[in-house]
Order: C-alpha cells, then sequence, then structure tokens
C-alpha cells in the first residue's frame, strides 16, 4: 500500500476535507451568482442587440464584441483593481464582489448570443399572433417568445455554464478563496501537488459530470418537443 | 499619463509578441493533436473511441489552470527526468493539450458533416478508405473547419493569459510588471494591455464570422 501513499496520501486529504469542502461551497456559491448576473445582463444584451435604434444595439454589439476579444483574466483585474468606491456601497468592490462581477458580466457577454439565437428562432408567426390578441411588447416577450426561446437554447445555457464554473477557478487570482484555492493551500502548505491538484481536478470532473447530465435531461425534455 | 505609456509600451509590446509566440506554436501543434484524435474517433471503434473520448471529457471538466498546474507542477513530482519542463514547455504542453479537445471536436464534426455517400463513392471507385479520406472527403470537411477554427485561435491567445501564473513574461505578466512601478497607473496600464489583446483577437473573430458566412461551418462545442 506504500506507493499509493507515495503518489496520493488520502490521509493528507482527509485532514484537509473541511478545506476542500469550504471551497466547493464557494465555488458553488461563486458560479450560482455568477450564473443569475449573466443571465440578467445576457438577457438585457440580447433585447437590446436586436432593436433597431443605434442607440440600442450598438453599445451591446460593443460589448460583446470586448468581453469575447479579451481574456477574463484582464476583465478580472481590470474591475478589481480598477473600479473605484462606489457611491451607492460607500467603498471599493472586495475580491469576493469583483471576482463575482467580473465572471458574471464576461458570462453575460457569451449567454447573450445564446439568448438571441433563441429569440431569433422564434417563428415570425408567433409574434403576429401575440400581437392580433392584442398583447404589448413586454408581454409578448414575457408570455410568449421568452418562454419558447428559453427552452429552445437550456442546453447550450447549461453548457455554457459548466464553462462558467471552470472559469470560476481564476478568481483565486486576487486571492478569493474557492476550490481551487483549497488545491494551492495544500501545496503551499505541504508541498503535496498531487493531493492538492488531483482531489481539486476530480471534485471539478464531478460538477463537470453532473451538468453533463442535467444537459442530456433538458436536451430531451425541452429539445425535442418545442418546435414551432 | 502620456509619459506612463511611452515608458511601458516596449514592454508591453515584448508581452504581446510573447504571446504571440505562444500562440503560433500551441495552434500547430493543438491543431496537430487534435486533427489526430478527431479523425481516430470518426472511425468509430470502441477500443480508440472511450479512451479518446475519456481524454477530451477529462480537459473539458477541469480548469485549465489545473491542467497547467498538472504539466508544471505534478509531473516534475514523479522524479522522472524528462518530465522536469521548463515554463515555457510546460505551458505551451498544457495549452495545446486543451486546445486539441476543441480541435478534435471540430474536425469530427466536420468529417461527419460531410453525406457519407460522398466516401462511398470514393470506396466504390476502387479507393482505399485512407485514399477516400484524403482525396474526397477531407477536402470537403476543411471547408467547414476554417470558420470555427478562428473561434479556437482566439480561446489559444486567451488561454495564453493564464500561462502567466508560472512566470512566463506573456502580455498580462508584462502588464503586472508596469503596474508595480506604476502603481497609480493602473487602470491604464490593464486598459492598454486589455485593448492589445483586443487589436489581437477582433481581427481573427470578424475573420472568422467572414468565413462563416462564406463556407458554412461545424459550431464550435462549448
Amino acid at each position: 500500500m506504500d506507493w499509493i501513499l507515495d503518489f496520493y496520501n488520502y490521509r493528507v486529504v482527509a485532514q484537509y476535507l473541511p478545506d476542500f469542502a469550504r471551497g466547493l461551497g464557494a465555488t458553488a456559491w461563486i458560479s450560482l451568482v455568477a450564473l443569475a448576473i449573466s443571465l440578467s445582463v445576457g438577457t438585457l444584451v440580447a433585447i437590446m442587440r436586436m432593436s433597431t435604434r443605434q442607440l440600442l444595439w450598438r453599445p451591446a454589439a460593443a460589448y460583446v464584441q470586448a468581453i469575447r476579444s479579451t481574456p477574463l483574466l484582464i476583465q478580472i483585474y481590470l474591475i478589481y483593481f480598477t473600479v473605484p468606491a462606489l457611491p451607492l456601497l460607500g467603498r471599493r468592490l472586495d475580491e469576493l464582489e469583483g471576482g463575482i462581477i467580473a465572471l458574471g458580466l464576461n458570462a453575460g457577454a457569451y449567454m447573450s448570443e445564446i439568448i438571441r439565437a433563441g429569440i431569433e428562432s422564434i417563428s415570425r408567426g408567433q409574434v403576429e399572433g401575440a400581437q392580433s390578441v392584442g398583447m404589448t411588447y413586454l408581454q409578448r416577450m414575457r408570455y410568449v417568445v421568452m418562454p419558447q426561446a428559453i427552452a429552445r437554447v437550456a442546453p447550450t445555457l447549461l453548457g455554457q455554464t459548466a464553462v462558467l464554473i471552470k472559469d470560476s477557478s481564476l478568481v483565486s487570482f486576487i486571492g478569493v478563496f474557492e476550490l481551487f484555492g483549497a488545491g494551492l493551500l495544500v501545496y503551499n502548505e505541504r508541498l503535496m501537488p498531487n493531493e492538492g491538484y488531483l482531489t481539486v481536478a476530480t471534485c471539478y470532473l464531478a460538477i463537470y459530470a453532473f451538468m453533463l447530465w442535467v444537459t442530456g435531461i433538458a436536451q430531451r425534455r425541452l429539445g425535442g418537443t418545442a418546435t414551432a | 499619463m502620456l509619459e506612463v505609456i511611452v515608458s511601458t509600451m516596449p514592454f508591453l509590446l515584448e508581452g504581446l509578441w510573447v504571446t504571440f509566440e505562444i500562440s503560433m506554436i500551441t495552434i500547430f501543434f493543438g491543431s496537430l493533436i487534435g486533427v489526430l484524435v478527431g479523425m481516430l474517433r470518426t472511425l468509430n471503434y470502441a477500443v480508440i473511441n472511450v479512451p479518446l473520448g475519456a481524454y477530451i471529457h477529462a480537459l473539458r471538466g477541469t480548469p485549465f489552470l489545473i491542467h497547467l498546474y498538472f504539466v508544471y507542477f505534478m509531473l516534475p513530482a514523479t522524479g522522472i527526468s524528462w518530465l522536469q519542463l521548463e515554463a515555457f514547455p510546460a505551458a505551451v504542453i498544457a495549452l495545446s493539450l486543451y486546445t486539441s479537445t476543441y480541435v478534435a471536436e471540430i474536425v469530427r464534426g466536420a468529417i461527419q458533416a460531410v453525406p457519407r455517400g460522398q466516401g462511398e463513392a470514393a470506396r466504390s471507385t476502387g479507393m482505399t478508405a485512407l485514399q477516400s479520406m484524403w482525396y474526397v472527403v477531407l477536402p470537403q470537411a476543411l471547408k467547414l473547419m476554417i470558420p470555427p477554427m478562428g473561434g479556437v485561435y482566439v480561446i489559444i491567445i486567451k488561454g495564453t493569459s493564464i500561462v502567466s501564473v508560472i512566470g512566463i513574461a506573456e502580455l498580462v505578466r508584462a502588464g503586472e510588471h508596469a503596474t508595480q512601478r506604476h502603481p497609480r497607473e493602473l487602470m491604464l496600464i490593464y486598459g492598454m494591455t486589455a485593448l492589445m489583446y483586443f487589436a489581437y483577437c477582433y481581427p481573427v473573430l470578424r475573420l472568422a464570422r467572414w468565413a462563416e458566412t462564406k463556407y458554412g461551418g461545424v459550431r464550435l462545442p462549448s
């Protein structure tokens, strides 16, 4: 059994189990909040992008292109290091807030492209039908277009969420403690790379497997039936 | 402000050059591995397909940061001498492996998007499997691969920012150094860094969009 202990000392991992659990919880929490931000921003930007008014679609397009053409790391640095004290908050963003906002804004650009594809896939007749029964723009979006669009792109949105969870490891660069940070902790305190990083990798793989499973369910439940 | 721009610009450009170097080397090796894996996957032999599928999922399911630390910290811990990698080769290897998973999926998707009849017709004229692949299927598939490869190239460029963590003097690292000398100009320096990435990535994305309208293409797996 000695060779296993040489390669992967599970006793050390057991010792650090509370830290890994805390890291996993932090990753889940960060991803969840960032996901909420990205979906709200994504929906808004998608709708703006499809407007015919220049004042609306140009900023939306610029936002998407800017995010897609720069690395997430730089976006995190820019938001964490350079956003000044906010008037409502009365202080500067801390690591966690900066990291979450950067992640959310980053994912929001990708989500907006997916949501836009979903909205554009809804046939014209649906909108015209809603118009003919006297629905306002907001009502049409809320009751007719959005439910179908989201259902259609739900698997893709879930795939992007998996990417978001992986990307959340980058907030460890500005000192946020999350799953990857737990691996760093083991490496820094014990100089044991395998025990730290293999454990973290396994956790990420488990999350990924879970996301694949959920995506599969979404595909079966939503993807097949909602065709107009 | 102008003074800071003038004094930091040479360093940032040096960093941009390293970013360019890494991304060029990586797109080469990443595509090489990716094409190989993708073509092997289209053969549909379980013996090949299962391990390669596991390879792709393992790399897809973990952050790139983990791959980088795996190559740079865990391989040397094995004690085998030729696995003691310097930072630069470690970064290129990790990034190439990561890239290969995207390329493999694109290649497989493109080959499968060519109608089966094409390959069958080639075989019926007496071509071998390899000949039909090389002369008939691949040229048609290649057109479908071009647009998503632009997206992969941008993923690589953005991925190079992460290798700054193992001490490679690429663009982000150069920016960090510059901020240490001008700690009051964080926004300016990181803004310049971001602009340089933008100047590098945006044309590639536009080119990919143009190629997509021209050739169509398989979708880049997210």
